[in-house]
């Protein structure tokens, strides 16, 4: 569809795919107006809305909270309902986007992320607490819970995951989200597994898989660190039974006011 | 049985916390078989969304001794007597429901938000906390102590994982991108669902022996809205269409603090820490309205005050269709500890950092106190007199039992649908505990289905489905919106009947089975015109102003007319025949008053 002139416009170059009917992968090209404010994800909303209802793509919030849009734009992985679409034009006013890289393609810009949620099961996301329940809730630091922040804001969109060069490698690596997951429950102090999932994760395919390459957190919309993460599980796991004896310690006094400092 | 059927004892559709709540406590008390079907991944379920935190009376925190009531907050110590209770959190809700919230149900949710939170806590969420370590608490509009429980300003988002999480623990089965198209009930049993596998395209017939719809509620209808792309109402409109009654669909909330243009929600939790609301002339003109209150009124009431400030040429931005969210004095600290993701939004969408700056904010569009009809078990019910319809329960924003009556206090909906959806779990643990049967099905509903999604398909029309729901969102905002009249509510009806006959001559581009979201967007604007028509309908005729349901030729509350909750029944295409239930209110305890802030 072309515009009438008196408004500039966006060139979006689109990955398009269908298995059903497609051999490979190929871009297509779109013009959209460039409206102030407007996001990669408008324009996606736009095509699909008035030139090209077959499109795909996932979306929700548009707020980077629900996780659904992770996509590769102009070979960088992050979401597009934040993106706005000015910023991400090259010099000829065209923007790329492809589907999250490492993963099957269902359709279009909309990848199977099996082996991202099983790998999410498979560090048993959830938290294990003691026996023992207060009455009340059990007592937290706000540094205890501030040690958590840098995993409980994950939202699971898959844009470390798909940036990791040893995920492109092997789906049997854990993988920096799953590992950030783990990394929330052995840093709770009602966590009562600590040492069980450290063991877990010592593994071939946890923490010593990781190389260190850092894509995860440059891809990482919510500004978190999996590396970081993963680097404090190595060392726990290495003094695994001392931590486990420490936490054991902690849990006695889990129902116990935090004494001021 | 037939290729395709799948059966189980308790399917629950929609994966948010209501729907999530009622699966974990059904498998935990031990029904084998519990399957929750969702349209997007569980945890991009909108629960996640919310910011600000959940209700619940657990004295935790006061105001400084010596400060006044809006002074700054500290832990209470140990031994010193609370500040909060039950009966406080109750009156506060039922006064900002304008009487229209049913008083049993109330007492049961503020009630049981105690030992929720506590459950909360104990299965992993991350609060914040006060110094001594317990779950840390702030103020927010309506309740007259400070008892937001939170987690930051990402609230929703620590909920819902926590919930998920257990209920992958407890072994539910997810149907992960499976779309609910129909509800099969016949003589006013429930006997499962039809639901569009997304991925292949493929139509199945999914019997159960109880069925849950926990999907959400119907703010995409109008054009500036907080809600997410899914909250198309699905869930509401497909038990209308099946002959389930919807209870009070004209009370749509609106919230102060939408991102100016885009609607995204700005936490209340911003004035519940401090923040103030400034027109153009930089005046907090909350104290022309709300003088005791300020900005710390009721969503509704506060929504009208901005509007008439914008209606007044008060407003900011190029158009005046803004107000300025005022920040700055809270200070960077607060700031990045309490408010981080609000001011990751302002940064991201309109390029201002709160710390330094005002935020244009806007009325938007954000909950749907109305919906299915339900008791405080979550059974929903077929008429006035609360026949239950077996086998059929509903719970979270889909749901009217009514606890928000005509407005909704913030921090009650995360409550709502975890303690009604907990409820609606053990409710339907119990029934199929008792014995419930799987009921047989008549026909092939799931044929009929597929015969749906041909027509969509194979329709040759020239409307772009888009543009007809962009269309009835236009005419939400104009005419069914934050201040509503007979002239213009009669317009929104008779351009919605116009829509709906546009929608037949609908063509969707998409023409393949798989992963098919064209067909999906088809169907949700069908949805959202079906239960828009519901929405204007009990506007039309309640002659009155309450709550969220602004009159300007009824500016007065009419409790003896109107102090009634709306049930609404498909009646063929002649629009819904609308009767009306009592509201459950204890005279002696709490009579209707004025209700002033």
């Amino acid at each position: 569809m072309s515009n009438n002139g008196t408004h500039p416009t966006a060139i979006v170059r689109i990955q398009r795919f269908n298995p059903e009917t497609d051999k490979k992968p190929h871009l297509q090209e779109f013009e959209v107006e460039l409206q102030p404010g407007s996001t990669v994800l408008d324009a996606l909303h736009e095509i699909k809305s008035h030139q090209d209802g077959s499109l795909t793509f996932r979306r929700s919030c548009r707020h980077a909270i629900c996780g659904s849009c992770a996509m590769h734009v102009n070979g960088k992985n992050e979401l597009v309902c934040k993106a706005p679409l000015k910023d991400r034009l090259d010099r000829k006013g065209r923007v790329t986007i492809r589907p999250l890289p490492y993963l099957p393609i269902i359709k279009d810009l909309v990848v199977d992320r099996t082996s991202f949620w099983e790998q999410y099961l498979r560090v048993k996301p959830w938290l294990a607490p003691p026996e023992n329940v207060p009455e009340k809730e059990f007592r937290m630091s706000p540094e205890e819970v501030g040690a958590l922040r840098n995993a409980e804001t994950c939202i699971m969109c898959g844009a470390c995951y798909s940036s990791c060069q040893i995920i492109g490698l092997t789906k049997e690596y854990i993988g920096p989200h799953a590992l950030l997951k783990a990394f929330l429950r052995v840093m709770d102090p009602r966590d009562s597994i600590p040492g069980e999932r450290l063991a877990d994760l010592d593994g071939a395919d946890g923490v010593y898989r990781c190389r260190t390459i850092f894509n995860c957190i440059d891809a990482c919309p919510k500004n978190l660190n999996p590396t970081q993460a993963i680097e404090t599980l190595r060392k726990l796991a290495q003094k695994r039974e001392a931590f486990e004896r420490a936490r054991v310690e902690r849990q006695k006094h889990l129902d116990e006011p935090i004494l001021a400092r | 049985m037939p290729d395709n059927e799948i059966v189980h004892d308790i399917l629950i559709v929609g994966a948010g916390l209501a729907g999530s709540w009622a699966a974990m406590v059904a498998a935990k008390e031990g029904v084998r078989d519990v399957a929750v079907l969702s349209k997007i991944h569980p945890l991009r379920s909108h629960s996640g969304a919310a910011q600000g935190g959940i209700a619940g009376a657990l004295n935790n925190v006061r105001p400084v001794a010596g400060t006044g009531p809006d002074g700054p907050l500290e832990q209470i110590p140990a031994g010193e007597p609370p500040i909060d209770s039950v009966d406080l959190h109750v009156f506060d809700t039922i006064k900002g429901s304008d009487w229209l919230g049913d008083q049993d149900a109330i007492e049961i949710m503020c009630r049981e938000a105690i030992d929720v939170l506590y459950e909360y806590e104990r299965m992993g969420c991350v609060f914040s906390r006060t110094p001594d370590g317990r779950i840390a608490q702030r103020r927010f509009g309506g309740h007259s102590t400070p008892r937001a429980n939170f987690a930051a300003d990402w609230t929703g988002h620590v909920l819902l994982h926590t919930i998920h999480e257990q209920a992958l623990r407890h072994n539910v089965t997810f149907y992960s991108e499976w779309y609910c198209m129909d509800l099969i009930v016949e003589d006013n049993i429930c006997r499962g669902v039809v639901a569009l596998d997304v991925l292949s395209g493929k139509i199945h017939t999914m019997r159960a022996k109880a069925v849950l719809f926990g999907t959400g509620g119907y703010g995409r209808a109008y054009k500036i809205t907080s809600n997410a792309f899914a909250n198309t109402g699905d869930g509401v409109a497909i038990a209308y269409n099946a002959g389930i009654p919807l209870m009070d669909m004209e009370f749509v909330q609106f919230h102060p603090t939408g991102l100016y243009r885009h609607g995204i929600l700005m936490s209340e939790a911003c004035r519940g820490e401090g923040g103030y609301l400034l027109n153009n002339k930089h005046e907090r003109f909350m104290e022309r309205y709300a003088k005791d209150k300020m900005e710390l009124a009721p969503r509704d009431l506060v929504s009208r005050s901005e509007q008439r400030e914008i209606d007044e040429g008060r407003g900011v931005e190029a158009d005046g269709q803004g107000i300025w969210l005022d920040l700055r004095h809270l200070g960077r600290e607060k700031i990045m500890q309490r408010l981080p993701q609000v001011r990751e939004i302002a940064i991201d969408f309109v390029g201002v950092d709160p710390i330094d700056g005002l935020v244009p904010i806007q009325p938007t569009a954000h909950y749907s106190m109305g919906g299915i009809a339900t008791d405080a078990d979550g059974q929903v019910i077929a008429d006035v007199d609360g026949t239950p319809v077996v086998g059929f329960y509903a719970a979270g924003e889909a749901a009217c039992i009514s606890v928000h009556g005509a407005n909704r206090l913030g921090t009650n909906s995360l409550l709502d649908a975890s303690v009604f959806g907990r409820r609606a779990g053990y409710a339907m643990a119990r029934f199929v505990q008792g014995g419930a049967p799987l009921q047989p099905v008549s026909g092939d509903p799931a044929q009929r289905n597929r015969q749906r999604i041909k027509q969509v398909l194979d329709n040759p029309g020239t409307e772009l489905v888009e543009d007809i729901a962009q269309d009835l969102k236009t005419t939400m905002t104009n005419n069914c919106g934050i201040f509503r009249d007979e002239e213009r509510l009669r317009k929104a009806m008779s351009e919605i009947k116009a829509l709906q006959a546009r929608f037949k001559n609908a063509r969707t581009m998409d023409k393949s089975s798989r992963f098919n979201t064209d067909v999906l967007a088809t169907l949700e604007a069908d949805h959202m015109l079906t239960f828009s028509e519901v929405i204007v309908a009990g506007a039309l005729v309640r002659q009155e102003s309450r709550g969220a349901h602004s009159r300007t030729d009824f500016p007065r509350r009419d409790d003896d007319q109107w102090l009634v909750h709306t049930v609404a029944h498909k009646n063929g295409d002649d629009g819904p025949r609308l009767s009306y239930k009592p509201v459950t209110i204890n005279y002696e305890k709490y009579p209707p008053q004025e209700r002033k802030y």
